[in-house]
């Protein structure tokens, strides 16, 4: 077994916690501060390098609408996250509620080749497309 | 062709995890290809475990957690290396030179 076995395998319980805690922290960091206004906010190593955006650009900006209840705002400044929000939700309520109160919360979605496949697909197709300089794409870029 | 499935007893392996989730969270918040590669290996993960490949699909298992890993890691290093610099550069009064 690999250290990072050992850290991965650990009791769910812990994991829950760990993740709560992690979660609400993140979340009060983004409330309180401004990604545009703060100034420690790294910036995206492959936009700085290359000039363009990459599939998560904008999501520390999206981060700090969405703590504040600004849904279309955060969709403008990266999609994705938006979208996720929902599939990444249902995985931690999942993983917590099957493991703490034994609810029959199953995640075979992320199971089926379909949905990996879709999922690989959609994160292409908006790379190259918040990319592209034309105006009707120019609403995906961050 | 469809690949034979592994003779191990009554039972086939147990399903390997396919990082899935991992992966799309390593994408949207690192900025690097490493999310994306694991996505590629999670849904191998799933197709060669349908088809009955239990080893390939732990394979592609290990690659996806392998890949999630390197990214988490990165982009922690990289938040670090930020920090650093800020916390530099607000010690000897310099601007960094990251923001517009």
């Amino acid at each position: 077994m690999r250290k990072t076995d050992i850290i991965l395998s650990g009791s769910p319980t812990l994991k829950i916690v760990l993740t709560a805690v992690a979660l609400a922290a993140m979340g009060g960091l983004f409330f309180v501060f401004d990604p545009l206004k703060a100034g420690f906010f790294p910036r995206c190593p492959f936009n700085m390098l290359t000039g363009l955006y990459c599939p998560g650009c904008g999501t520390q900006r999206a981060i700090h609408a969405l703590v504040h209840g600004h849904l279309l705002q955060a969709a403008g400044y990266n999609l994705l996250s938006v979208l996720a929000l929902p599939l990444v939700g249902y995985s931690a309520v999942a993983f917590a509620g099957s493991h703490l109160w034994g609810l029959p919360l199953r995640q075979d979605i992320f199971y089926r080749p379909w949905f990996a496949k879709g999922i690989l697909g959609t994160v292409l197709l908006f790379w190259v497309l918040r990319n592209l300089p034309f105006p009707c794409f120019q609403w995906m870029a961050p | 062709m469809e690949p034979t499935p592994l003779q191990t007893g009554a039972m086939p392996l147990p399903r390997p995890r396919n990082w899935l989730v991992e992966s799309i969270l390593v994408t949207i918040f690192c900025c690097l290809p490493f999310g994306i590669a694991g996505i590629v290996f999670a849904s191998q993960v799933n197709a060669k475990y349908d088809v009955g490949d239990y080893q390939g699909a732990q394979r592609a298992s290990r690659d996806a957690r392998r890949w999630t890993l390197i990214g988490l890691a990165v982009g922690g290093g990289w938040v670090v290396i930020i920090l650093l610099f800020v916390l530099a550069s607000s010690i000897f009064m310099i601007p960094t030179p990251f923001w517009h």
